[in-house]
């Protein structure tokens, strides 16, 4: 925008407001009505929804899938779709990040004094595709549940091992066979044994490489199960 | 569909005295203003303090603002969708009362929070209800929010001269997504428990600050019992804190500079030449009298300021 396009808008501005109407009653009405509607909203929505409370926290389980409020599921699924685990810097802080700042700064990259949507294309098409990026990516995240079962057939003596892979939410970031996270945050674990030896496996527990939580917390005979069972697939 | 706003309704001798008042508003000099100013306060000098609305006005000048600020005038065209920040601003304000209530009962401790708010859940008055605004206000503050950023987009309010509105804009947003993330582990589930051990260890992948940032939220490399007082001083005192004052600033900018048009009303082209004298950006037409005009624009221009009001009627007319 030159000068003479920001004093031209100036000008019409104080036009547009002269045909204008006083903020008091007319804007307060509106406004007035939208927080009534909005206040309907919340309440019917805490009467209906309740607040319900999960089981306790308990850092020797995880029976319960790692999962964001809503809102972050974007940011969440986005992990999922940049695999490789040296990349997921990029994904998890890199993507964000430039987003935020391209947002922040767009007012001065976006310098063009036309303001109706139709006649700026490219910023009214880049915004659209982002909305439904994020409203698709929102959708996976909240259909993408996470199964508590493992089909994949196992020799029994490893049998505990199993189950409490099967219930400490592994699944929510790794495959296992048929189950799991197809492409989750993390690597597939189905041949695992073939490609990292049982100690590795056992460290990676009790660290939690990455964005992987520490599950020192299942305690040593629990470890010690799941690495039997993960080092006897191959 | 009859608007209940439209201009009918207002009866035809309270807009000519709106039309004289504002008027006359503009014509007043600074001086005369400060004439009528002392006045004032000699006269309520002489009440002796009777009067406290009164007393506080004369120092405060508080009535004059609050009028002008209803008085205001919107532009032409403005639409439901304008309601859209008040109504953000509105849960805002829901969040930090009915967040009020529930720190009355929680107990920020990694050993006590849980059983804090099963007791406020189930034997509280109304603690559930309480607490279902605030865990529900949170999610429709986000929808609001979106909504409110996506109508000043597309209605190109960002542009000049708003766009320091905007960047305020986006710092709440971003805070406003801090405060979903820190409120999350407060009810130390299992579910908010792992997603926030998850979010940590995102937070640590970062390049740089990561680590850093991470060990600072977690209060150590691991998660132990001050995360959950640190997330809970974040959540409570630190991130709101900022949210106000930011808040203030861009309700501030929205009264000095007003909310935009929508794109489409456009006034018809004046054939006469351009006045000389131009307004400068985001000032009442009130107040132009105090702004260093000239100074202002030769800043922005290469050419001295006479020349270009020159040329610019040369253009026009
Ligand atoms: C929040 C998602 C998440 C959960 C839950 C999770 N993991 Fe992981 N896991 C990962 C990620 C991501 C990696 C890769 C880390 C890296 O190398 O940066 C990984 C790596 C591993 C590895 C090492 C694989 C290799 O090739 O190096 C093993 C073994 C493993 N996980 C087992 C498990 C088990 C067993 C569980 C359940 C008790 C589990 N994970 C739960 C995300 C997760
Ligand atoms: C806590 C969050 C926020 C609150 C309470 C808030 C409140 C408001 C209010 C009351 C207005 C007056 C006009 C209207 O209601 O549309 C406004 C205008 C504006 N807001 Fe916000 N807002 C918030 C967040 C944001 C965000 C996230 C953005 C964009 C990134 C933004 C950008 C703007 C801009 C550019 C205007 C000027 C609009 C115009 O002049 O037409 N705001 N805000």
């Amino acid at each position: 925008m030159n000068n003479r396009e920001k004093e031209d808008y100036l000008r019409e501005y104080e036009q547009l407001k002269k045909k204008g109407k006083p903020f008091f009653p007319y804007a307060i009405m509106k406004d007035s009505v939208m927080f009534c509607v909005v206040a309907a909203v919340l309440i019917i929505m805490s009467l209906v929804l309740g607040a319900e409370q999960g089981p306790k926290a308990d850092p020797t389980t995880t029976t319960y899938t790692p999962r964001p409020e809503w809102y972050f599921f974007f940011l969440f699924e986005l992990l999922r779709v940049i695999k490789p685990p040296a990349l997921t810097p990029i994904a998890t802080v890199g993507i964000p990040t430039i987003c935020m700042v391209l947002l922040l700064i767009l007012p001065f990259i976006d310098r063009n004094a036309e303001r109706i949507p139709w006649r700026r294309p490219i910023a009214s098409f880049t915004a659209v595709l982002i909305i439904i990026a994020m409203a698709y990516l929102t959708y996976l995240g909240a259909t993408g549940g996470s199964p508590t079962e493992i089909e994949l057939e196992t020799n029994p003596k490893y049998e505990q091992g199993k189950q409490i892979v099967a219930q400490s939410g592994c699944l929510a970031c790794h495959a296992i066979g048929e189950n799991g996270a197809e492409g989750g945050l993390g690597p597939e674990l189905t041949e695992i044994g073939a490609t990292l030896p049982r100690v590795a496996i056992r460290q990676s527990l009790i660290a939690g490489p990455g964005i992987m939580p520490s599950f020192e917390g299942l305690g040593e005979e629990d470890i010690n199960a799941v690495a039997d069972y993960l080092a006897s697939l191959d | 569909m009859k608007s209940p706003f439209s201009a009918k309704d207002q009866p035809a001798d309270t807009k000519a005295e709106d039309a004289l008042a504002q008027e006359a508003e503009v014509e007043l000099t600074r001086s005369e203003k400060l004439a009528k100013h002392s006045k004032k306060a000699a006269h309520h000098g002489a009440e002796g303090g009777k009067d406290l609305a009164g007393w506080v006005d004369t120092r405060t000048n508080s009535s004059g603002i609050f009028t002008a600020m209803m008085s205001r005038h919107v532009p032409k065209g403005t639409n439901w969708f304008y309601t859209l920040g008040s109504a953000t601003m509105f849960i805002f304000a829901m969040q930090a009362i009915t967040g009020v209530f529930l720190a009355m009962y929680y107990t920020p401790s990694a050993t006590q929070a849980y059983a804090s708010i099963t007791h406020l859940t189930n034997e509280v008055f109304l603690g559930e209800f309480v607490r279902g605004l605030h865990k529900w206000g949170a999610s429709l503050m986000i929808i609001l929010i979106f909504l409110h950023m996506a109508r000043t987009f597309f209605f190109g309010a960002y542009k000049y001269p708003r766009e320091l509105n905007w960047v305020i804009g986006v710092v709440l947003l971003v805070l406003t997504m801090v405060m979903g993330l820190t409120g999350y582990l407060l009810p130390f589930d299992q579910r908010s428990f792992w997603a926030t051990i998850v979010a940590n260890n995102i937070t640590a992948s970062g390049p740089v600050v990561g680590p850093y940032l991470a060990d600072f939220l977690r209060a150590g490399p691991d998660f132990s019992a001050t995360t959950l007082s640190r997330f809970y001083a974040l959540h409570m005192l630190v991130v709101p804190g900022l949210m106000a004052a930011l808040i203030g600033a861009h309700l501030f900018l929205v009264v000095k500079l007003g909310t935009t048009a929508p794109p489409w009303v456009r006034m018809a082209r004046p054939k006469h030449a351009r006045p000389t004298e131009t307004v400068a950006a985001g000032v009442a037409t009130a107040d132009v009298a105090d702004v260093p005009v000239a100074d202002e624009r030769a800043e922005e221009t290469e050419a001295p300021a006479e020349d270009e009001s020159d040329s610019g009627e040369q253009a026009s007319s």
